[in-house]
């Protein structure tokens, strides 16, 4: 059967995984400091409100958190996924009511919490890994049911509908592959699996077709904004064929200033060349032309590849990489299903994030603002993002050992 | 290691995910090669673009100067306000930040918000300005709109040509708004105000968009610094070589079009200098002269080398201050000179078209004496008038016996009629173009005119027309009156050949073009000749004669012009301008070379509206040959006092 390859003197510390968080952490806050000190505030900030230094502490609260998640069994922690998962609910549904969720650009996402603020989003979708993994770690059989299948399905498209209203769609999408993949994992049959995904993808590609083509009153009614952004990904003219010129010009003028964000970060990659043009020697991020306000936390790819080239871009990758198969290693050896579960779910949870979010930033995925994990600024995508680590982490330390 | 010891196992999902994850970095990596690797200069060529602005900035403008290298035309510094907008950047945020007050706006009402505080911002600092000098200063917002939208890169102007006094007061006051420098411009500076104003021309500012090279015209161009350009004079015909070349700086601009930095990228080439043949010292003499003129009014002078065609003064009154235009002009200035009856800006020496008078007799007796026709001794009676047919001819000389120089010096219309008519229309036309009269002599001042001689074919195209050339014609002609007319320059041109014994020259103004510092000096061959007159120098003589006699005998009409120690030849002119039959205006010429023996100076003038070219014009003649006659004992002078100083040993040997 499984040869034994493994030994108990082996290291029970994912050294792999570590070093390459630490790398990318450090790789953050260094870009970090160089997109924020293009601000014109930068030089009177004091060093400990400096953004960079900020996302040091983060990150310092994050390994703590992660370490002290190490302690205890994931299987202990486990029992306990159904209650996250519903403070979690509980909390996006808190974030939607205007007294408690605050208002940012047009969303509610965030809730005050005094000293800092933070999106119940973020650790929403780690709340909802515990409860599918907890859930789908059923035995095999139970699995073949249809019912089964429809529940874990519930259990994804709650939170999704939720996040959805806030809106954030980028957090929302990520759900989607991550319960897919989880359910692939587990044992839900396949033909479960394409039937909802044939069947969901007719339906984006429906909806699609609907709010690029249909005539106004015909189409589905979405954010201004959203379909702004849907527009702008797929090239299509806001006015309608049938606008008066006057429109027509609105609408370009608007068309081009929705676009600026994608034009920027395409440009700031695209002139950074082979080797870029040197940490805190973008021009794209010095003269502002990358905005200021995202440049640090949903466009801090954009950065480092302007800065560091195509060979900066290519590290940041491969770091991804090994974090991603570390990630599956992990999964590969846990000692049970629960574990084997977490670990893939947490895999496609940092994979979808750095796809979508590296994809928007050389225009091959729609502007969604969602965070590159480690690398954008902001505490509750690190904590997340090392809480997620922490469990890869925790799995790791309990795994099989012949 | 990492996932591949897994890999060995038979684990299909794992085995998918592994390669999901390969997929998925496989593709970010490729796109991500394609865009920094492969389209690379693309992208590079957009953030140039849209980061970096060219801005043109003049070159300096090269000197007009004399043929002693006195400037008439140079560059002082002037000392202006600018406004450097990226510095108030921040107060705009902060001026912006308290008007919005933290109210929900639309995204029009916010963009006007941000333009009427921006305003408000540098409006304050101009007012700040104004204050500092005691001076309301109001900043136009159209104007300050307008520079926002198309020149935020360049410095907003404020105050242009600050006097010393606000130099040292903006410069000592320490609580003057940022963002505020005193910087310095070459401007365009007429050392000696009106002094040649009519050859110079003037300046007028523009705002050249383009560089001079179709390479240059990158999309990114803007309105460059404002610059001058030659309207009319040497300043418009050798724009090219006093302009230079304009440089062109790169200027670096943030997301908000606030400079960031800028470096040049072409440097500029200064302009050329221009080496005129005039002689600041003759073109003062011959100005002031000209003012003193007793018709007080309008009129032209014109010094010429009879040697060789230089031109050593031209002048035309009323004249005007080349300086007025530079900055720019005010509107009462621009009435002034907009005045339909002086026309300041009219140079009359070239640009004025006159009747010539009895100055034509020159060249009628020049043509009847070639032709055989007129013997200088023979005698003419005049009645007093000349009639022909109906018509009687007048005559300010009075009847009695005439011979040629006689009659040439009492200026006897009875006696050119006579002799006119009888040699005939043909030989006073051919004549008369050995002159080039009715063609321009390409003086380079963009401001010239042919005037009008008659020409056989002309004279065939009447006929045709039912208007054939009649005797009372030929008769007018003959005393230069009726279809023609003349220039002083052509004057001049006219009697330096009578005077150096039948070379028509072509006028040369400009000496030589030579760069400021080093390099080819273009240099104008002096002394070209236009055409010879082949005539008999006897005859030539005999007018030389009359004409020296027309100013040295007492009862000649050109008297007033003798100057003692300088024989001057001359003849007088009076052309009636009629409109209808009546006489509305009189315009009273002088023409004149010194000295007989050896000629060297052509002067002639011209008034419009005159008494009589003995009268008016002749006194100013006389003024010139006088100021003449002393820079010549002064130039006699020099050396003897040189020689006097260092040449002793030479003197004793």
């Amino acid at each position: 059967m499984y040869e034994r390859t493994l030994n108990e003197r082996e290291s029970r510390v994912d050294w792999a995984l570590g070093l390459a968080l630490l790398g990318l952490f450090l790789v953050g806050v260094t870009f970090i400091y160089s997109a924020t000190s293009a601000w014109d505030s930068f030089a009177d900030m004091p060093w400990y409100r400096q953004l960079a230094f900020q996302q040091v502490i983060w990150f310092g609260l994050g390994t703590l958190l992660a370490v002290t998640f190490c302690v205890v069994d994931y299987r202990v922690w486990t029992r306990w996924a159904l209650v996250y998962y519903w403070i979690m609910i509980l909390l996006l549904v808190a974030v939607l009511i205007p007294g408690i969720g605050s208002m940012r650009w047009g969303a509610r996402r965030w809730i005050n919490m005094g000293l800092f603020q933070f999106q119940p989003s973020e650790f929403a979708k780690l709340a909802f890994i515990f409860a599918q993994a907890h859930f789908l770690s059923r035995p095999v059989e139970e699995l073949r049911q249809s019912g089964v299948f429809w529940k874990g399905l519930g259990l994804t498209l709650l939170p999704f509908g939720l996040i959805l209203k806030e809106p954030d769609l980028g957090s929302a999408l990520v759900l989607l592959p991550v319960g897919m993949i989880m359910m692939y994992v587990a044992g839900v049959p396949v033909r479960f699996l394409r039937r909802f995904i044939g069947g969901s993808t007719l339906l984006v590609a429906l909806i699609l077709v609907d709010i690029l083509y249909a005539p106004p009153g015909w189409q589905i009614k979405l954010e201004n904004y959203q379909k702004r952004r849907l527009l702008v990904y797929f090239g299509r003219d806001y006015a309608p064929a049938d606008a008066s010129p006057e429109v027509r010009r609105l609408a370009r003028i608007q068309q081009f200033n929705d676009s600026y964000n994608v034009r920027q970060a395409l440009i700031s990659v695209g002139s950074g060349g082979i080797f870029g043009k040197g940490w805190r020697k973008g021009d794209q991020i010095r003269l502002g032309f990358l905005p200021r306000g995202v440049a640090h936390n949903d466009f801090i790819f954009s950065v480092i590849a302007e800065e560091k080239g195509f060979v900066g871009s290519v590290v940041v990758i491969a770091l991804y990489t090994v974090v991603l198969f570390a990630g599956l290693r992990t999964a590969g050896q846990a000692r049970d299903r629960l574990g084997r579960l977490l670990a893939m779910g947490v895999v496609t949870l940092f994979l979808s994030h750095v796809f979508i979010n590296i994809g928007m930033n050389i225009r091959i995925m729609p502007v969604t603002g969602i965070p590159l994990p480690l690398l954008s600024y902001g505490g509750s995508s690190v904590l997340c993002s090392l809480i997620a680590a922490g469990m890869l982490q925790n799995i790791y330390y309990y795994r099989k050992v012949y | 290691m990492l996932v591949f010891d897994q890999l060995k196992r038979n684990d299909r999902p794992t085995w998918v995910l592994t390669l999901l994850v390969s997929a998925a970095m496989g593709i970010l990596l490729t796109g991500l090669w394609y865009l920094q690797v492969v389209t690379n200069k693309h992208y590079e060529q957009s953030q140039k673009n849209q980061s970096s602005r060219r801005v043109r900035y003049p070159a300096l403008r090269g000197n007009i100067l004399d043929r002693n290298g006195t400037a008439l035309a140079e560059n002082r510094p002037s000392y202006n306000v600018n406004l450097y907008l990226e510095e108030f950047s921040g107060q705009f945020q902060e001026a912006f930040a308290r008007a919005r007050a933290g109210r929900k706006l639309s995204r029009v009402d916010l963009d006007a918000l941000g333009r009427r505080t921006r305003y408000q911002v540098v409006s304050n600092a101009v007012f700040e300005v104004g204050e500092m000098f005691h001076q309301p200063l109001i900043l136009d917002e159209g104007r300050f709109l307008e520079h926002y939208t198309n020149r935020l890169v360049l410095p907003l102007p404020i105050l242009e040509n600050l006097s010393a006094q606000h130099i040292a007061i903006f410069q000592e006051n320490p609580y003057k708004p940022p963002g505020l420098n005193l910087d310095i411009q070459p401007l365009r500076v007429y050392t000696n105000g009106e002094l040649a104003s009519h050859v110079l021309g003037q300046l007028q500012r523009v705002e050249k968009t383009t560089g001079d090279d179709e390479e240059e015209l990158a999309f990114n161009y803007l309105p460059g610094l404002p610059d001058y350009e030659g309207r009319v004079g040497i300043e418009a015909a050798f724009e090219e070589e006093l302009a230079g070349r304009a440089g062109i700086k790169a200027v670096l601009i943030n997301h908000k079009g606030y400079r960031q930095s800028e470096n040049i990228l072409t440097p500029a080439i200064p302009g050329n200098n221009v080496v005129l043949t005039l002689d600041a010292r003759v073109q003062r003499a011959t100005e002031q002269a000209l003012h003193g003129m007793s018709s007080g009014g309008k009129g032209a002078a014109v010094v010429l080398d009879a040697r060789n065609g230089d031109l050593i003064a031209l002048a035309s009154t009323p004249g005007f201050d080349p300086n007025s235009f530079i900055p720019r002009m005010t509107s009462k200035q621009w009435e002034e000179l907009s005045d339909p009856e002086g026309k300041p800006m009219l140079n009359r020496a070239t640009f004025g078209a006159y009747a010539p008078g009895s100055i034509f007799k020159i060249i009628v007796g020049l043509a009847c004496l070639e032709a055989g026709d007129l013997d200088p001794g023979q005698i003419y009676h005049s009645k007093g008038y000349f009639s022909l047919g109906r018509k009687n001819f007048g005559d300010t000389a009075p009847a009695g016996d005439y011979d040629f120089k006689r009659a040439f010096k009492l200026s006897s219309n009875s006696y050119f009629i006579f002799h006119g008519l009888s040699v005939g229309l043909t030989n006073i036309m051919e004549m008369g173009h050995r002159f080039f009269l009715g063609q321009k002599a390409q003086v380079p001042l963009r401001q010239e005119v042919s005037g009008f001689f008659p020409t056989a074919a002309w004279v065939a195209r009447q006929a045709e027309r039912g208007e054939a050339i009649s005797q009372g014609d030929v008769a007018n002609l003959s005393i230069g009156q009726g279809p023609i007319t003349v220039t002083p320059l052509q004057m001049a041109l006219m009697t330096g050949a009578i005077a150096n014994g039948g070379k028509v020259f072509w006028p040369r103004l400009v000496q030589r073009v030579e760069p400021r510092s080093v390099g080819p000096v273009k240099v104008a061959p002096a002394g070209q000749v236009r055409g010879e007159l082949h005539v008999n120098l006897r005859n030539l003589q005999t007018i030389r004669e009359a004409m020296l006699a027309d100013v040295e005998d007492s009862d000649g009409t050109g008297r007033q012009a003798a100057v003692p120690g300088l024989r001057v030849c001359g003849k007088t002119g009076t052309a009636q301008v009629t409109r209808g039959s009546v006489v509305v205006r009189k315009d009273t010429w002088f023409v004149s070379y010194a000295p007989y023996e050896s000629p060297r100076y052509v002067v002639v003038i011209v008034a419009e509206g005159g008494g009589s070219g003995g009268g008016t014009c002749a006194p100013v003649a006389h003024k010139i040959y006088q100021a003449l006659k002393r820079f010549e004992d002064q130039a006699a002078a020099a050396p003897r006092l040189v020689a006097q100083a260092f040449g002793s040993s030479e003197v004793g040997r």
